[in-house]
């Protein structure tokens, strides 16, 4: 479960063109932000389109889809309207996926960027506190956390956000220690100026483009992460989600196939596009992994 | 070297201990505790009950003395003992590991290999239509949920073709051994193995294509060009030796995290092993039981580790092991 | 004088001649499912429903009860009571042994008396006012009472009051006695195995002290811990019995319709599983008596049964199910009205405080009630939010009465001194427990009838004293009732005799037998 990995910490670049130009010549990366796109216009629509709550039963239960045209999308085993739940959840899945990764990258870069700097005993131990999150198993650890804070939203988030930062460390650890020998940060230090200052002046903004790529793939697999967590049903059961729709249809998965495949499709659409997205950068902010040779 | 292993297994325990310890209070700040899982499922409890199964439990001691006792009979490498199972931790765990090891393992070991080979196939044409068909592919196995596919998969392959045994790990009453008890468990274990390894085959087909891009941009490989070599001998010898160790890195990290990784596979499929036993202990609470599992797949993710560490150095006597 | 009650060979014979004219064949092997796996198989330590479920072929207990509750013969072939309501004889069957080859005698009786006291929760409640167990002889046990208790001869059923070998156990330390993990009992199966995370394997006692009983070989009883795989090892004939609850409601309807297979909600009469919510009395709105009304009112009883349950189970209509003795159908109440409902949350002065529903951590099916409960409930306007919670986290919140609004299920064993006065007389509210007054509703009336009713000896007395208590306790509604609940028990239809008493699969394998 700890599929978003960097390869390698990338040299400087030599561009020779626009990273937007190098990005959208990527077809992949522009498709996947197309879905992205749609994904957060149906987030941002649904209490538009769709202003009563998704938890609402409003037809018979098991209408197949594109039989009603009230419920184009059919309904669930308690009559409620699949498309409204789709709307609803993607905002869910986005804020699981952003949150969290934003909170993972609150606790690893810091981490990250002192261990790298400083390096010597802080480091030793930082590593140590790493590798300790590293070796528990990650989805076992996720799964302790949200059953001792018990299942909500946040506390899913938190456990996401958890289990995901050891990575970041570890790369922006990486990146820093290459940086820190550089002239200018030499000479940042020579100056006389803090390790705070030098840190986030001249270090941390050289880490950026790096820790984006991996940010994006990290959104992606807490989606699916938190998608795991409801089928186990840990899930929010106040909020509709993806994860939570496929963990509750299927038990019915015989009966009404539409339940899990229409919020399976969409996670699937949504990781995938982000793990394009992530590549697409990859390639814009970092041409040596580019597919031309 | 000596030394160098020294220090390593040293840093290893201290990380174990860690775990331990932080597992230890993490366990017992979830809500509810055996004795009322125990009551509950009874359907019946009084005051009197709860207070003897806590006793039974030893949850009426203080947490310190609790963590003083376990770290101890941890020293002598007892893992303790499950009170809601009557049965030792560390026969608990004996029983369920084969059938881990025996599923992550061979769903490690394909998707390595396919991976690799994959993943090599596409670097090589990178930027054909093969190459585009297998990185698409990896890709949305990648992003498929792993429990959306075992349904499929059972559905498929167990309901509509009847080919493959959709749960367990052999058949049980059959009475088979030797060679027909082999090839049974083998046909309970395809889709488990298969549903589990798509998704770590996705990962290895991505590194691997990634890491000999990058090789092959590397100036001994245009100094092999240079020479003269075939391109054969030049992707085989010096691009593929070199790009795959980031994977085995991967690899070595990932083989441990399998181990406890497996909870879904392992539910859906109802494989006898140690995922669903780490689940199914933190529903009732079975903290010595859930600890145990924890110490066991950290141990074995910190093997794993060392290994990987080892057999870098073995090769490679310039890489500095952190 | 004694009047004798029941002559167990009679009765066992004209059973047999109920059961259809198709003679039983021997041998062969019955695959069942078992969710979750159980903790342990010893029953005076263990009572979940799946512990009680396969160790109900390895114990026995001194009687069985039919569909109507009326008592068969087990370990005991005919009993009686004597003119004052306080003294009961059992007479044994005299042919019966332990696995190991001992006999099982009165000592044993007295003996399981004495440790389920220490060990068994509801068995110590049940055993309250028995005053001595004697021995005349080894065939005779004598329970003598300190005063009357109507529902005596119902507490003898094997999950209540299993037999348990004194030549095991006796001066042992019950708890850590490795005779636990190989139980030891007289029953029409021996344990075999058990393969932790995968299956447990009985076979056959060939020395039952029944004649040509029981006609299978072994059982196997698999652990499958995900719903959707439980139903597709039936159907792919991997297992050919479900018992109740083993499958999502919603695959029940699908299952039973498949061919070959044929289903049963019978043989749950004696525990007569009654759902409802607890609605804690103590605090906030639920405080207010025309709240919890309102509640009631808000209920879609039959939505839930015909879509959250489809189509099983019986709208309550009070706090005894209708398989309850002395169950009175005039006290029924509320139907589902929402108009009502909302005059009621006006008149309690209801201000849309944000109530907690906890729902019942047991699987979809209670999830998507939950769901459903919500709504109807938002619908005439309580704002409700769902809490999550795992079966640890249910029991501390419920025991410790933190929660507004919460789901349970319990037996109610067939008699209200047994299963229902517990959740309504003031001395049962007791923080710990999740099956007492959870919701703390005291009200001396009721308090005085419920005490009454359990020492009163004949229908003709305790009825008009449990009449009179469903009134008051449906007009002050301390909870919210929702369903008596079935599981059906789905097989193959050649499995047969599977379901025989009102104790259901739960009486073990004894009589079951499968066509090849």
């Amino acid at each position: 479960m700890s599929g978003a990995l960097p390869l390698s910490a990338p040299a400087p670049a030599r561009r020779r063109r626009g990273p937007l130009a190098a990005f959208l010549r990527h077809p992949g990366a522009v498709f996947g932000l197309v879905v992205l796109v749609l994904v957060v216009a149906a987030a941002l629509l649904a209490p538009v389109l769709y202003p009563t709550s998704p938890w609402r039963m409003v037809q018979r239960p098991f209408v197949p889809p594109f039989t009603l045209e009230r419920v184009p999308l059919g309904t669930d085993a308690l009559g409620r309207d699949i498309a409204a739940g789709l709307m609803h959840g993607a905002g869910v899945s986005l804020i699981v996926g952003l949150v969290s990764t934003l909170a993972a990258l609150l606790i690893g870069v810091p981490l990250g960027a002192l261990a790298g700097y400083l390096g010597g005993r802080v480091d030793d131990a930082l590593m140590r506190f790493t590798e300790l999150f590293q070796t528990v198993p990650s989805f076992a650890l996720a799964i302790v956390l949200v059953a001792i804070l018990q299942p909500s939203l946040s506390s899913m988030i938190l456990a996401i956000a958890l289990v995901s930062w050891p990575p970041v460390t570890r790369l922006v650890r990486g990146e820093v220690l290459s940086l820190r020998s550089r002239e200018y940060v030499q000479a940042a230090i020579v100056t006389g100026q803090t390790t705070f200052t030098i840190l986030r002046r001249e270090v941390l903004p050289n880490t950026l483009s790096p820790i984006v790529v991996l940010a994006s793939l990290m959104v992606a697999t807490a989606i699916l992460l938190e998608s795991s967590l409801s089928f186990l049903g840990l899930g929010d059961p106040n909020r509709m989600s993806w994860g939570f729709m496929v963990g509750a249809g299927r038990t019915v998965i015989r009966q009404a196939w539409w339940i899990t495949a229409f919020p399976g499709v969409l996670i699937l659409l949504t990781v995938l596009a982000l793990n394009l997205i992530g590549e697409g950068l990859n390639d814009a902010l970092n041409p040596r992994l580019s597919r031309e040779r | 070297m000596v030394g160098f292993l020294a220090q390593r297994i040293v840093k290893g325990i201290v990380v174990l201990l860690a775990i331990v310890v932080l597992n230890f209070f993490l366990i017992r700040l979830a809500p509810g505790d055996p004795a009322l899982v125990m009551a509950g499922e009874a359907g019946a409890g009084d005051e009197a009950f709860i207070a003897q199964l806590r006793e039974k439990f030893a949850l009426d001691q203080p947490l310190p003395r609790q963590l003083a006792a376990y770290l101890g009979s941890i020293a002598t490498l007892d893992l303790g003992y499950s009170v809601r199972q009557q049965m030792p931790v560390a026969t608990l765990i004996g029983e369920r590991l084969p059938a881990t090891l025996l599923l992550t393992g061979t769903a490690f070991a394909v998707s390595l290999s396919l991976g690799v080979l994959l993943g090599s196939l596409a670097a090589r044409r990178a930027g054909t239509l093969a190459d585009t068909a297998i990185t698409g592919l990896a890709l949305l196995f990648y992003a498929t949920p792993l429990f959306w596919v075992s349904l499929m998969a059972i559905i498929l392959f167990s309901v509509r073709l009847d080919w493959l045994p959709s749960f367990g790990f052999e058949t049980v009453g059959a009475g088979y051994t030797g060679l027909a008890r082999a090839l049974d468990i083998a046909h309970h274990l395809v889709l488990p193995a298969m549903t589990l390894g798509l998704f770590f085959m996705a990962v290895y087909v991505r590194m691997t294509r990634s890491s000999m891009l990058e090789v092959s941009r590397l100036d001994f490989v245009k100094t092999a060009r240079a020479k003269g070599l075939t391109e054969g001998v030049i992707q085989r010898r010096h691009i593929l030796r070199n790009a795959l160790l980031p994977v085995v890195t991967l690899a070595g990290l990932q083989a441990g995290t399998l181990v406890g990784g497996a909870v879904l596979t392992e539910t859906v499929f109802a494989w006898p092993g140690i995922g669903r036993l780490m689940y199914e202990a933190l529903l009732q609470r079975d903290y010595n039981l859930l600890l145990g599992v924890f110490v066991v797949s950290s141990a074995m993710v910190l093997v794993f580790n060392l290994v990987t560490d080892v057999v870098y150095r073995a090769v490679d006597p310039r890489i500095e092991v952190a | 004088m004694l009047k004798t009650l029941m002559a167990g060979t009679v009765l066992s014979l004209a059973l047999a001649g109920a059961a259809f004219a198709q003679t039983p064949k021997p041998g062969g092997t019955a695959n069942a499912v078992i969710q979750p796996e159980p903790p342990g198989l010893m029953l005076a330590m263990v009572q979940n429903g799946p512990t009680q479920m396969v160790a109900g072929n390895i114990y026995e207990g001194l009687l069985r009860y039919d569909s109507a509750l009326k008592p068969l013969p087990g370990l005991a072939e005919s009993w009686s009571m004597g003119d004052d309501g306080k003294t009961y004889t059992f007479k044994l069957v005299k042919n019966a042994t332990w696995h190991d080859g001992k006999p099982f005698t009165a000592d044993d009786v007295i003996f399981s008396v004495e440790l389920l006291r220490q060990t068994h929760a509801r068995a110590r409640g049940n055993l309250a006012r028995v005053a001595s167990v004697t021995a005349p002889d080894p065939y005779t046990v004598v329970f003598t009472l300190s005063e009357p208790f109507g529902p005596f001869l119902g507490i003898f059923e094997v999950g209540s009051l299993p037999m348990i070998p004194k030549h095991i156990y006796a001066g042992t330390d019950y708890k850590t006695n490795p005779a636990n993990n190989t139980p030891i009992g007289t029953g029409p199966y021996t344990f075999k195995e058990w393969k932790k995370g995968s299956y447990i394997r009985l076979v056959k006692n060939p020395n039952y002290h029944v004649a040509g009983k029981p006609y299978l070989d072994e059982i196997y009883w698999h652990v499958i811990p995900d719903a959707a795989a439980r139903a597709v090892a039936f159907e792919t004939g991997k297992v050919d019995i479900l018992p109740g609850g083993s499958v999502e409601n919603f695959d029940v309807q699908r299952l039973s319709a498949l061919k070959g297979a044929c289903s049963t909600t019978k043989g749950w009469e004696f525990f007569s599983p009654m759902s409802w919510l607890w609605l804690n009395n103590r605090k906030g709105p639920m405080a207010n008596k025309a709240f919890r009304q309102a509640v009631s009112y808000a209920l879609d009883r039959d939505f839930a049964r015909d879509v959250v349950w489809n189509g099983l189970g019986k709208p309550a209509t009070g706090p005894f199910a209708s398989t309850v003795r002395y169950h009175d159908p005039k006290a029924a109440k509320y139907s589902y009205d929402p108009a009502k409902a909302k005059a009621l949350l006006k008149e309690s002065g209801y201000k849309g405080e944000t109530v907690r529903l906890l729902p019942l951590p047991y699987g979809e099916t209670w999830q998507r009630w939950a769901e459903a409960v919500k709504q109807n409930l938002e619908d005439v306007g309580i704002k409700v939010e769902l809490v999550a919670t795992d079966v640890a986290g249910w029991n501390q919140k419920t025991s410790d009465w933190d929660y507004d609004i919460a789901f349970t299920y319990l037996y109610q064993y067939g008699d209200p001194a047994l299963g229902v006065g517990r959740n309504y007389v003031t001395s049962q509210i007791a923080k710990g427990s999740p099956f007492n007054n959870v919701e703390g509703y005291s009200n001396p009336s009721v308090d005085e009838a419920f005490a009454k009713g359990a020492v009163a000896v004949g229908d003709d007395q305790r009825r008009p004293i449990y009449d009179a208590v469903q009134k008051t306790l449906v007009e002050d509604a301390p909870n919210a009732w929702l369903l008596e609940l079935q599981f059906p028990t789905i097989t193959r239809c050649k499995v047969h005799d599977l379901v025989t008493t009102g104790i259901g699969v739960n009486d073990g394998f004894r009589d079951a037998w499968i066509d090849r």
